[in-house]
């Protein structure tokens, strides 16, 4: 399992297809790793592309890092992952929080994406999505696991539970993450969103509560398609397949 | 092109040692410990393995095997509820069959 180091910071990648010419890089959302992508978005991505996959600091495998959660310093990150892996441009995607960090790296580096597929980027001022990270709990943990992974059919034991509750703990309580999304709740009203120049896919949950945002940043993109899929919130696990066909259309077209 | 040397064709004994290695390797011995590991033993229910463990198991299989399994890309086939039940006696058949 490779961990690279990028400023001195152990990175957990995988990548697949290395030889091909274009680039498709994929960031996963917050409190998750790159195994959203890994079992089948990835390998349907790969069949075309050089696919490049990574863990967020804190997560996954990579290193635990206490501060620079804000979308630049998220961005930042990942130009500096790209320049240590040498590539130039990519197609980019991204979900949930991933999604932000897609959308952000659109509107500041627009040389080195290509096309960018959003995958449920929530809203950072809608309340729903600041109240999680407000009020997180051992309770709300177990909240979620009995309430929302039900849709997802994927039952957490006893020590899975500890290793989330562990991660939790520590993004909540010895990071900045919670101040540093904060900070970012005016994003989607922010002139370079309205900037973005790439042909955007944007790709949403019909029952998602995040559909809202799907459709506020087609208002705002001005080459952005909104598509929206079978499942909620969770629609690469619902729907891997569609979503990894949908996604190497998309960036095979043109 | 010459033959690349393969190494030596293991049975399913042997290769469901491997597999509890690498689960040893991946989750760590004090938990493995406890468990009584089988072939029918559940990635998910019976070993409570995350997404991120089976990655680097599936990795772990990938450094060992090399080309001649595509671990990843058969994993890709299965839907979320095969996954979920997959047991260990599975990917030890699958190994030998490739192999």
């Amino acid at each position: 399992m490779p961990i690279i180091e990028v400023n001195n910071r152990g990175v957990h990648i995988q990548e697949l297809n290395k030889g091909a010419a274009e680039t498709v890089l994929l960031v996963h959302g917050m409190f998750s790793n790159l195994s959203i992508y890994y079992f089948n978005i990835a390998p349907i991505l790969a069949k075309h592309f050089h696919v490049v996959m990574y863990d967020l600091k804190s997560h996954g495998l990579s290193e635990r890092i206490e501060n620079g959660y804000d979308l630049n310093s998220m961005t930042d990150d990942l130009v500096d992952l790209l320049d240590s892996l040498g590539i130039d441009k990519v197609h980019l995607g991204g979900y949930s929080f991933g999604g932000l960090i897609a959308l952000k790296m659109a509107a500041r580096f627009p040389r080195k994406i290509k096309k960018l597929a959003v995958i449920e980027a929530p809203d950072p001022n809608d309340d729903k999505t600041r109240d999680i990270i407000d009020d997180y709990s051992r309770e709300f943990l177990e909240h979620y696991v009995m309430n929302f992974t039900n849709t997802t059919k994927v039952k957490m034991g006893k020590r899975q539970m500890e290793r989330n509750h562990r991660m939790y703990e520590y993004l909540f309580h010895e990071t900045s993450i919670k101040s540093d999304m904060i900070l970012e709740k005016e994003f989607f009203s922010d002139a370079e969103i309205s900037d973005i120049q790439q042909d955007t896919l944007l790709l949403y949950g019909a029952n998602s509560n995040c559909l809202g945002a799907g459709k506020k940043l087609k208002n705002k993109i001005r080459a952005a398609e909104l598509l929206e899929v079978n499942g909620d919130h969770n629609i690469p696990i619902q729907e891997p397949v569609s979503i990894g066909n949908i996604m190497e259309t998309f960036f095979n077209n043109g | 092109m010459d033959a690349v040397v393969s190494t030596a064709k293991l049975n399913s004994n042997e290769i469901f040692d491997l597999m509890k290695q690498f689960i040893t390797e991946v989750i760590g011995e004090e938990f493995v410990e406890e468990m009584d590991i089988t072939m029918e033993s559940s990635f998910t229910k019976d070993l409570e393995m995350d997404s991120i463990e089976i990655v680097s198991f599936s990795e772990k299989i990938k450094a060992h095997f090399g080309e001649q399994i595509d671990f990843t890309g058969w994993l890709s086939n299965m839907d979320l509820d095969q996954l979920i039940n997959l047991n260990l006696g599975t990917i030890v058949n699958y190994i030998e069959e490739c192999q």
